[in-house]
């Protein structure tokens, strides 16, 4: 046993070792088998499963879908905080557990339900039908289904902020005789830069991953509403190995480069 | 502010963060973004279809259309299509996703299409050919070599024989199965078909060793080494039994069935200016260039004239068709209900 100073962590060459042996199978081995089987047939191979134009348009349509979904969240999420924040209100508790009740969900159920709202035969669906709006089916849809999904990430990352923030700033800002809008974009908003940023990427991330809510609500479309994950999953049925393996390459270096920056910028600085 | 080198770097690395963000942007905007000399959008259609026709219509027969319409008309058209199991597309349909032309694995789904009201109750028989594009027998794949001499459905009988089999409540093609095991015995049997057909069937789900959602994902079970014996579609491994793809080879049945796969129009997805396009795509699939592309890709044309054209289509001393059974309406009632589910799943279950 080597003594340690106060302060230093104890050696732990065994527990760690123990720790890596298990996580390699369960975790980094499977990462790892994506990359080697992607480049399996040569690098060659792997841009022409890549360049098809049915995987092109999987992995553009993921992005914009993430893009849009991260852009309109980060409003009604940050919104949505503001105001849960802010204001105290009866049934304020039932409010907030509402909403973050996409996070408790299986996705595939919130796919059924978003079916079964705005689908053809669904409540509303029925009503939109005879103006000819069909949401379901479309890229509309799958934006809807990765907006419900990925909603509670920006609330999580920004509300704690906002509770935190103390009510004597926006007070002093109001005094100086700043409207609402320049104490929310010169007080409020910078204190929150952290969450925002975390919280954007987060929902980035899961948006570009979605799949169970998406698979029921896309139709599963080639080259119109069909998502990088769906046409993994949807190649890898028809055997088709390669493909499939060449954009799940892609889209797990994607994330971990979202996870990089999410590390590197919202855990840094705090610490 | 002091800009110090750490806090340089940082700045350095966000700029390039960003960057990196606005090229990821960029890349998926590409195609949508406004340019001068593109091309008008094309006229679409929508294009649902079971598991294995995806290689033969979005590999041949659509893009041989789309070219024939183009030089006709001058229009480019764009195919969006899906393919999974025919019990997964006729609920997606029945659900409302925009298919105007599906093609199913068999007619028991175009029924339940006109059940739920989606096209008119049998639309389809106004078709060529009562709605049929084209044909493919049920056929079983073994292990190379077939260590287990196996050469008919009653083979799938002996001891220690381990069967793989899509499941007859999502997959087309498993009723089609069921149909081939339960018709080569029954044909064999006249004057007591149906006690030769259940015993049949019993010998077979007795041995059923893994059951997967469509006849697709059945190969893919047994191609990563499930089971002693698969049965499928002829088309789905005739191209790879040929290439030497397939880890297994092709034992022809003496008797069969030969699968029927039925198109179906969906009107009310069509508006009256896409009508003469979808007109022109159901006339072209029963074509004589249409039909040869599919016994180019292994399926068996409604036109037996065109068959030799593929040379490796195996002999089927017996084959059948399900009209010889009644049609689907009853076959479906009768084995599928009566014998297979009530009978044979209830004895297999104990």
């Amino acid at each position: 046993m080597t003594g340690n100073a106060p302060g230093e962590r104890p050696r732990a060459r065994v527990p760690v070792g123990l720790l890596v042996l298990v996580l390699l199978p369960l975790i980094l081995m499977p990462i790892a088998a994506v990359f080697v089987f992607a480049l399996k047939g040569g690098p060659g191979a792997f841009w022409k499963a890549l360049t098809n134009e049915d995987a092109q348009f999987a992995l553009r349509f993921s992005l914009l879908i993430a893009f849009l979904t991260a852009a309109i969240n980060a409003v009604l999420g940050t919104w949505a905080a503001y105001v849960l924040s802010k204001y105290r209100f009866p049934g304020e508790r039932p409010l907030a557990i509402a909403i973050n009740l996409p996070v408790a969900i299986p996705t595939v159920v919130v796919g059924t339900s978003l079916l079964l709202l705005w689908g053809p035969i669904g409540l509303f669906g029925k009503l939109l039908e005879p103006l000819g709006l069909q949401p379901m089916f479309t890229p509309a849809g799958v934006l809807l289904a990765h907006l419900f999904v990925t909603f509670p990430y920006m609330l999580g990352a920004v509300k704690p902020l906002l509770d935190e923030l103390e009510v004597t700033y926006e007070e002093a800002a109001y005094t100086l005789g700043a409207g609402k809008w320049q104490t929310f974009r010169w007080v409020i908003l910078p204190a929150l830069r952290g969450g925002l940023f975390s919280g954007t990427l987060l929902t980035f991330a899961h948006s570009l991953g979605e799949f169970g809510a998406t698979v029921m609500v896309s139709g599963n479309l080639r080259l119109r509403t069909q998502t990088a994950p769906l046409y993994i999953f949807a190649q890898f049925e028809a055997g088709h190995v390669a493909e499939a393996n060449a954009v799940a390459a892609v889209l797990a270096a994607l994330s971990f480069a979202i996870f990089f920056f999410l590390l590197r910028y919202s855990g840094g600085p705090k610490r | 502010m002091t800009r110090d080198p750490g806090r340089l770097a940082g700045r350095l690395q966000g700029a390039l963060a960003l960057a990196g963000g606005a090229a990821l942007l960029l890349y998926a905007l590409w195609p949508w973004l406004p340019r001068p000399g593109r091309a008008a959008p094309p006229r679409t259609v929508v294009f649902y279809g079971f598991s294995i026709l995806g290689e033969a219509m979005n590999g041949d027969v659509l893009p041989e259309f789309a070219r024939r319409w183009r030089a006709r008309t001058g229009e480019p058209v764009e195919f969006i299509t899906s393919f999974a199991g025919s019990g997964t597309i006729t609920n997606q349909i029945t659900l409302g996703v925009p298919a105007q032309v599906a093609l199913l694995a068999l007619e028991l789904d175009a029924g339940r299409l006109a059940k739920a009201g989606v096209v008119a109750p049998g639309s389809w028989r106004r078709l060529p050919h009562g709605g049929v594009v084209n044909r493919t027998p049920f056929v079983l794949v073994v292990r190379k070599g077939n260590p287990k001499g196996i050469h008919d459905f009653a083979d799938l009988a002996k001891p220690g024989v381990k069967v793989v089999h899509p499941d007859p409540l999502t997959s087309g093609g498993a009723n089609w199965a069921l149909l081939a095991e339960y018709g080569s015995a029954a044909r064999r049997a006249p004057g007591r078909e149906r006690e030769a057909g259940t015993a049949a069937l019993l010998g077979v789900w007795r041995h059923v060793a893994a059951q997967a959602a469509s006849a697709r994902a059945a190969r893919t079970q047994f191609e990563n080494g499930f089971g002693d014996v698969l049965v499928t579609y002829e088309q789905d491994v005739i191209a790879d039994a040929a290439s030497g793809a397939l880890p297994g080879e092709i034992v022809y049945p003496p008797s069969t069935v030969l699968s029927e796969h039925t198109l179906v129009v969906v009107d009310k997805n069509i508006t009256p200016a896409e009508r003469p396009l979808i007109d022109a795509l159901v006339a072209f699939l029963w074509s004589e260039p249409a039909q040869a592309l599919f016994v180019k890709r292994g399926f068996r044309s409604v036109d037996e004239r065109l068959n030799g054209a593929n040379p490796h289509f195996g002999i089927i001393r017996d084959p059948f068709l399900v009209r010889d059974f009644g049609g689907w309406d009853r076959v479906k009632k009768e084995i599928v209900d009566d014998v297979w589910k009530d009978r044979v799943m209830k004895e297999v279950g104990k």
